[in-house]
């Protein structure tokens, strides 16, 4: 299975897209900054909707319109911050495949995608039952306060692999 | 003032932080979660003032709390900022990016606190209309962004 991850990342490393990332004088700095501002916009978002979810903030809006009215702001952000990231990837994956903080990072990443699941599937039944309460039920809360570790862990682990990943 | 700077940059806590890796990485770490708090209170309290997300929500109640997350995440990312630039700050005070950025930072926690702070407070009690305060906060912070990102590129 490593073996095989391996050898995909290798050849991820040997297409254009990789050897420009690798290569590239500036490429790799735009990347990155694009990547910070795409990151800074979508969990600069979704933590306002985790604190609603607390209950710290808009505890007079209900949870379901703080959803609707930031989502698409969040997602804006993912899909910026997911782009450059996997381009960045493409130059430096078997590096990566190797480095302690870019697995901690991809987890903290699936386990923010999981809480999100969690909440859509189960949670958010509850929630919107509840008609605008300002406090809502442990499972709210915990969804909230989950997804704000989870995207704390991805931004600290995130500035840790280019202290201990790239050669630039 | 180039003697100022040296000391800071001969002080233990730069010495330190200059010499570790990790340290460098925590501290550059944290400057990005106080930016990216910075980020989105500033987008969710100005996108409220230009009436684009909760339009129908009292502007107090949406903005309140993002109020205190602009001076929370300024906070975080001025202690990392500054943590960070200390055993180099005679070369980055010399960079005219980051004489820009300080520019823009200050400009934009004086536009804060001077005028944006009460447009965000929704009592009507501010000269700019509430849209305008909210556009020029945005515009404010994200040069400052742009200017941090060009700095990480030019430096």
């Amino acid at each position: 299975m490593a073996a095989t991850i391996l050898h995909a990342c290798g050849w991820i490393e040997q297409t254009p897209l990789g050897v420009f990332v690798r290569e590239s004088q500036y490429a790799f700095l735009v990347l990155v900054a694009i990547h910070i501002a795409g990151l800074a916009l979508s969990a600069g978002t979704v933590v306002w909707f985790d604190l609603r979810l607390l209950g710290v903030s808009m505890r007079g809006v209900p949870a379901p319109a703080v959803y609707r009215q930031l989502m698409p702001w969040f997602f804006a952000g993912f899909l910026v911050m997911f782009v450059s990231g996997g381009t960045l990837l493409s130059g430096f994956a078997t590096a990566a495949y190797g480095n302690a903080y870019f697995r901690v990072k991809v987890s903290a990443l699936l386990l923010a995608g999981v809480n999100a699941l969690v909440y859509h599937l189960v949670t958010a039944r509850r929630v919107a039952r509840m008609d605008g309460a300002a406090t809502l039920p442990w499972p709210a809360r915990a969804a909230g306060l989950l997804s704000i570790a989870a995207w704390t862990i991805v931004i600290l682990a995130g500035r840790m692999i280019s202290y201990t990943l790239y050669s630039h | 003032m180039t003697s100022f700077f040296a000391r800071i940059e001969a002080s233990g806590i730069a010495t330190t932080i200059s010499q570790s890796v990790p340290l460098n990485g925590v501290l550059s770490g944290l400057h990005l979660v106080g930016l990216t708090l910075l980020v989105g209170s500033v987008l969710v309290s100005s996108l409220r003032l230009f009436g684009v997300v909760l339009p129908h929500e009292p502007v107090a109640e949406v903005t309140r709390a993002a109020r205190r997350g602009i001076v929370l995440g300024l906070a975080i990312s001025v202690a990392s900022g500054l943590l960070l630039l200390s055993p180099r700050i005679s070369r980055a005070s010399a960079n005219y990016i980051f004489q820009l950025k300080m520019l823009l930072l200050c400009a934009a926690a004086a536009f804060h606190f001077a005028i944006y702070r009460n447009a965000a407070r929704g009592t009507g009690r501010t000269w700019l209309p509430p849209w305008v305060a909210g556009t020029l906060g945005l515009m404010l912070w994200s040069a400052v962004v742009l200017a941090g990102a060009a700095f990480i590129l030019i430096e």
